[in-house]
């Protein structure tokens, strides 16, 4: 185990390096730098200057070397845009990515994955057409328009903030108040994350389960008058579950990296919206720093996913040990 | 029934089910937002939290060396410059400088600076205004002000006669004259003067600056920064402007600037009554969205006019980009261009472009800017039959069986136009030339790029054409000289030309210098309809419309003095009302 555990920590690093490194160089490679949008205000001696102060003058494999070296020290550089830390900023922001993460990963499976093994277990009904049917339409619905619509859907009820992450007073206020306030604001984001996810595991439960079903050993503990339900829960479920975690680690990463078309449209001060305004200036380092941080966690969803395969299916931890 | 029939009846079945529950809520919704109707509180419109919209961030707290918009949006509220241009009137109008008199060749101007205090209490002196030219001198500082405060490419002298006077002297003298002053942000001496002599300036109140690091002259003090959410300014009890009345300004509390990135979430934030205002003109197609919220009485739609920063096209016109390439004999014509406007009928244009928004034009200086616009240009206007008559005497015809022209060398009349990804309006701009060049037989290919792609390619002189937009922050021709002149930066179609490569263009270089040098303002006015309407002769840019620009802000603000400057709304923050209401909770503390 000590060493599938070291094995992966080599990959996850390997991974973060790899995928930071060709965010670096390919947002050096495309046209325009940071100071573009002032090239036609400044005049060419001026932006020369900038250009210098910023260290943009010097060849790439002098700034790449930089950069790689401060990686070494955990240093991943300043930010061209904001002129602060680049670890700093992505502390800041990933804390914050993480309170939807966390909140869209729980409603989704608490939604997804009952509503998966319901259909999945059935082979006709029409409970199991109705969550099939509004999963393919979940699905279907491009998460922009799926953002907007719960975003218009807060302002015309005024049930919900429409956007942000704290409103202007919750600062001032106490913990508890604070925690509240937070808390009316987080569930269009995570509505807007999570119903897709849902639908996602759905799809994965039902067809999985449907598969386990179908296994002679489920058919095997009926046939001793293990009641269904018990089939299903006992038997089935723990098997079906291998494809389901395997998606758990790619969406692990892709939640926790900030999905920028949910925090832009909903304002929340997420590692999307970061990653999104640092493309957008060319703002190398940063974008290096936000590409390292999703393959971080691409790579520790991969690994939290495949240890809790290995403790539902005892053929993968028979697997390990061998 | 088989098991399919049977889903679909029950989705259906799900959707009357929503629809009609959707429908009776709506019902109940109207009911409700009738019973809530925006009350004016009858007493003092002074106080209360003025809240709006901004797209981005700041970079950096420093106006000196940052000009995104949050930056001077920002410094627009926290600090004060020594006169100011009214963006109403467009008159000068004193600030810092309560009174000044100039000198009979209008070269040197004496400053008498009003008795002020920054908001942490420290006296405002003539110090602080030398420091600040000095601050923005300094090479390394590499300030974007530098530019915009020379006079015949140099610096202004500035010394102090004593801790209430000024002494500033042009290098020559200045069409404009004192109004240059207006580009001039003041900075606190006591809180940079480290950081200059350091060298560092240039980093110093960077977006993690403590805010109580900040001082301010303006009519407020950012008070809090939550990066990525929002930023809160609240009023600066020592800000030195009164109301005619006498009364202390500003009249707000507070203002609040969130965070929106995204223009839909914006706009329905504003329909929430969850902001007051935007920062970006509402567009043509949210218009019809937001009447119905204007006839309720819930929101104003303010028409600033005509916009100043029109949209437009133009052609690499550097000879060496074409050298090789055939078509540079009739694209570098300006019948070819003359033509291309004659085929674009401007009322359609404006119809589809911004949803008839918009008023047609035939030059970069629009209706919009009263002062300087001139009608009395040459204008070609929608005639596909004399679009026809200019191709054929550069000698484009169809030559074969295709739609489209050839020269006599039989390359087809083709090139490609970029644009900017994003944008709208421009790319229904240029979706509309490639569609109005068609039945001419030109063919016209768009691509949509990044904007730091499109200005790296339009910098390199690496394109054939562009549907660009170009803002100004100044109505007065001789603070755009990079744009007028054939050695500007911003003289798109072929920038920073050592010596005018065209004689139309060294025309236009003799009357800019005039009307940059002349104090006659008659004269000035005169000399600027001579450069419009070589301009619109020559074409080196086609403008086609100029959109109409309206504002969205809540019925509960007023005291604006609205302009098509940006901040359209907040460049007169100081005097902006809120009347604290019965629904938005964002009244009156």
């Amino acid at each position: 185990m000590g060493r599938y555990l070291l094995r992966r920590l080599g990959f996850a690093l390997l991974l973060v390096l790899v995928v930071s490194s060709a965010s670096l160089l390919l947002t050096w490679l495309a046209p325009g730098d940071i100071t573009s949008d002032q090239a036609l205000t400044l005049g060419p001696a001026a932006l020369a200057r900038m250009r210098a102060d910023l260290g943009l003058d010097r060849p790439l494999a002098v700034q790449y070397l930089e950069w790689l070296g401060g990686i070494v020290r955990l240093d991943f550089g300043r930010s061209l845009l904001y002129a602060r830390p680049v670890s700093t900023l992505i502390g800041e922001r990933a804390l914050n990515t993480a309170v939807l993460a966390v909140a869209a990963l729980v409603l989704a499976t608490v939604i997804g994955v009952p509503l998966g093994v319901y259909s999945g277990s059935r082979s006709r009904g029409a409970g199991r057409a109705v969550v099939r049917v509004l999963s393919i339409v979940a699905l279907s619905v491009p998460p922009l328009i799926g953002s907007l619509g719960l975003v218009f859907l807060a302002a015309r009820t005024g049930w919900l903030p429409v956007g942000g992450m704290t409103s202007a007073a919750g600062i001032d206020r106490s913990w508890a108040q604070w925690l509240a306030d937070l808390a009316t604001h987080v569930p269009i984001p995570v509505l807007a994350l999570a119903i897709p996810l849902a639908a996602t595991l759905e799809r994965l439960q039902s067809q999985a389960i449907e598969k386990a079903m179908r296994e002679p050993f489920v058919a095997a503990s009926l046939a001793r008058g293990v009641s269904y339900a018990q089939a299903v829960t006992r038997h089935a479920w723990p098997v079906s579950l291998r494809s389901v975690l395997g998606l758990y680690g790619v969406m692990i990463g892709s939640l926790f990296s900030g999905s920028f078309i949910v925090e832009v449209v909903t304002s929340w001060p997420g590692l999307g919206r970061l990653m999104y305004d640092a493309l957008k200036a060319r703002d190398l380092y940063l974008v290096a720093g936000c590409a390292a941080s999703g393959a971080f966690f691409l790579a520790a969803g991969t690994w939290l996913a495949d240890m809790l395969l290995a403790i539902a299916d005892p053929r993968v931890r028979s697997q390990e040990t061998q | 029934m088989n098991r399919q029939p049977r889903a679909l009846l029950s989705v259906l079945l799900l959707g009357s089910i929503a629809f009609m529950g959707w429908r009776w809520w709506s019902s109940q919704q109207t009911g409700t937002d009738q019973g809530t109707e925006i009350v004016f509180a009858d007493v003092s419109t002074r106080g209360g939290v003025l809240t709006s919209s901004l797209r981005s961030e700041p970079r950096s707290f420093n106006r000196w060396v940052d000009r995104n918009f949050p930056t001077e949006l920002i410094s627009q509220l926290t600090q004060s410059k020594l006169i100011r241009i009214n963006r109403s009137t467009q008159e000068i109008e004193p600030a810092l400088a309560e009174s000044w008199t100039a000198s009979a060749d209008n070269q040197t101007f004496t400053l008498t600076l009003r008795q002020a205090s920054w908001s942490d209490g420290t006296p405002f002196t003539s110090a602080d205004v030398v420091f600040t030219f000095a601050a923005i001198y300094d090479p390394k500082v590499n300030s974007i002000l530098a530019s915009s405060l020379q006079v015949k490419g140099q610096p202004l002298t500035v010394t102090a006669a004593d801790a209430r006077t000024v002494v500033i002297g042009y290098p020559g003298a200045f069409g404009p004259g004192i109004a240059l002053l207006d580009n001039l942000t003041i900075a606190p001496k006591h809180k940079l003067a480290a950081a200059l002599a350091a060298g560092t300036f240039a980093q110093a109140w960077g977006v993690a600056t403590p805010v109580t690091e900040l001082a301010s002259l303006g009519p407020f003090v950012l008070s809090r920064y939550e990066p990525g959410q929002r930023l809160i300014f609240d009023r600066n009890p020592r800000y030195w402007k009164k109301d005619p009345s006498g009364a202390t300004l500003p009249n707000l509390d507070q203002v609040v600037l969130e965070v929106v990135p995204d223009q839909n979430a914006e706009l329905v934030r504003l329909q929430a009554g969850q902001i007051d205002m935007l920062q970006q003109q509402v567009r043509p197609e949210d218009i019809a969205t937001l009447r119905p919220l204007v006839d309720r009485g819930k929101l104003q739609l303010l028409e600033l006019g005509v916009g100043t920063d029109p949209d437009l096209f133009f052609f690499n016109l550097r000879p060496r980009h074409w050298a090789k390439d055939p078509r540079g004999t009739w694209i570098g014509r300006k019948e070819f261009r003359q033509a291309i406007s004659h085929a674009v009928d401007r009322e359609a244009f404006a119809n589809t472009v911004f949803l008839g928004a918009g008023v047609p034009i035939w030059g970069p200086v629009t209706p919009g800017n009263q002062k300087w616009f001139s009608p009395n240009v040459p204008r070609y206007g929608f005639s596909l039959d004399k679009a026809r008559q200019l191709l054929a005497g550069l000698g484009l015809a169809n030559r074969d069986a295709d739609q489209w022209l050839e020269d006599e060398k039989g390359t087809e009349a083709r090139f490609t136009v970029l644009t900017y990804r994003g944008n709208s309006s421009l790319e229904r701009s240029a979706a509309v030339l490639r569609e109005d060049l068609r039945p001419l037989g030109i063919a016209v290919d768009v691509v949509a790029l990044e904007q730091g792609a499109l200005v790296e390619r339009m910098l390199k002189g690496d394109f054939e054409s562009i549907f660009f937009f170009f803002s100004s922050s100044n109505l007065d021709p001789a603070m755009s000289p990079d744009f007028w002149l054939s050695s500007g930066s911003a003289h798109i179609w072929n920038i920073g030309q050592a010596s005018p490569a065209t004689e139309w263009e060294k025309q236009i270089d003799d009357l800019m210098q005039q009307i940059m040098s002349s104090t006659d303002q008659a004269q000035r006015k005169l000399d600027f309809d001579r450069v419009q309407a070589i301009f619109a002769e020559n074409l080196p840019a086609i403008y086609f419309v100029a959109p109409r620009m309206y504002m969205g802000v809540s019925a509960r603000v007023g005291s604006m003095s609205p302009t098509i400057l940006r901040p359209q709304l907040l460049w007169a923050a100081d005097t902006i009302t809120v009347r604290s209401t019965g629904s938005t909770g964002q009244g009156a503390r």
